[in-house]
């Protein structure tokens, strides 16, 4: 078998839990979108966990 | 031709090859799919027309990081690390439609319309491919981005319906990305191409798979009244 790659079940679920949490924002966001309060605090919730990614510093990520 | 089916068990008893084509593609595959949220998140997030539009680009970019982490989990078991992608430059990205950044509702449309769309022809190339760990993570990728191509395609559509104006906005970004849509197929006649095909990797020639989109795609364009721009004007690769 190769070998594979340090970090990678590590950066998997951390990823993975990304994920999760911007599908659960967004699935928050979607039933209320006509009630400012509910959907803003829900993109804003989504704009945080994006620009955490859009930044890239991967080894914040896994410390 | 090469028609056996491989594992990751087997990956090791192949030829270097095979080895440095598959850590290859994967490596582009991993960089398109986080690149596309690196173009459109940072302005569209914020700049869709409704809440809703909003909510649904930051959907799209949790598809594309779904997709960028199954592909990089393929990858880093054959002891492919593709993370730098994560935080590279755009002007950096493997492909070139990838360097810059979406500033407009119309591009972000279109994008989805006709950019996606070489990503699912890209990922259609992988169908039944050799390497079985990479054939099995397509199915839900592909179903995610009939998704995003279904969304830029009605977007699209709302920018020509609602008037002159939006219908020009559209023809403009049809015409800024169409042409990076042909180019991204690379080179017609592509020695690399040739050898994905012989290890079972790809499916068609940069070419066929081209002209298989352009048959796809023409037709789309006429329907919704948009003119077909010149497929040769602009291009990086013929």
């Amino acid at each position: 078998m190769p070998q594979a790659v340090a970090n990678l079940d590590q950066m998997d679920e951390h990823l993975e839990a990304v994920v999760r949490a911007l599908y659960g924002a967004v699935k928050q966001g979607i039933p209320h979108v006509k009630e400012p309060q509910i959907v803003d605090k829900a993109i804003a919730d989504c704009k945080e966990i994006l620009d955490e990614i859009m930044a890239g510093k991967v080894d914040e990520w896994l410390n | 031709m090469f028609t056996d089916k491989i594992e990751l068990r087997d990956f090791d008893k192949m030829d270097p090859e095979y080895k440095e084509l598959l850590g290859h593609v994967l490596t582009i595959q991993a960089d398109c799919e986080i690149g596309g949220p690196h173009l459109y998140v940072e302005k569209m997030l914020g700049a869709a027309p409704t809440k809703l539009d909003q909510l649904i680009v930051a959907r799209t970019a949790a598809e594309e990081i779904d997709h960028y982490r199954k592909v990089a989990r393929v990858a880093g078991h054959i002891g492919v690390d593709v993370s730098f992608v994560l935080s590279q430059p755009n002007e950096k990205r493997f492909i070139a439609t990838f360097r810059g950044l979406i500033n407009t509702w119309e591009d972000n449309a279109v994008f989805g319309f006709l950019i996606d769309r070489v990503g699912r022809y890209q990922l259609e190339e992988f169908y039944n491919c050799s390497y079985l760990p990479l054939q099995r993570i397509l199915p839900d990728i592909v179903t995610e981005e009939l998704g995003h191509i279904e969304y830029g395609f009605n977007k699209t559509l709302e920018l020509i319906q609602s008037g002159d104006e939006g219908k020009e906005k559209a023809q403009r970004a049809v015409d800024f990305w169409y042409v990076r849509a042909l180019d991204m197929f690379g080179r017609s006649g592509s020695k690399r191409s040739e050898r994905y095909r012989y290890w079972g990797l790809k499916r068609r020639s940069n070419d066929q798979a081209r002209q298989d989109y352009m048959n796809e795609v023409e037709p789309l364009l006429r329907h919704i009244g948009l003119k077909v721009p010149d497929p040769t004007k602009g291009r990086q690769y013929i």
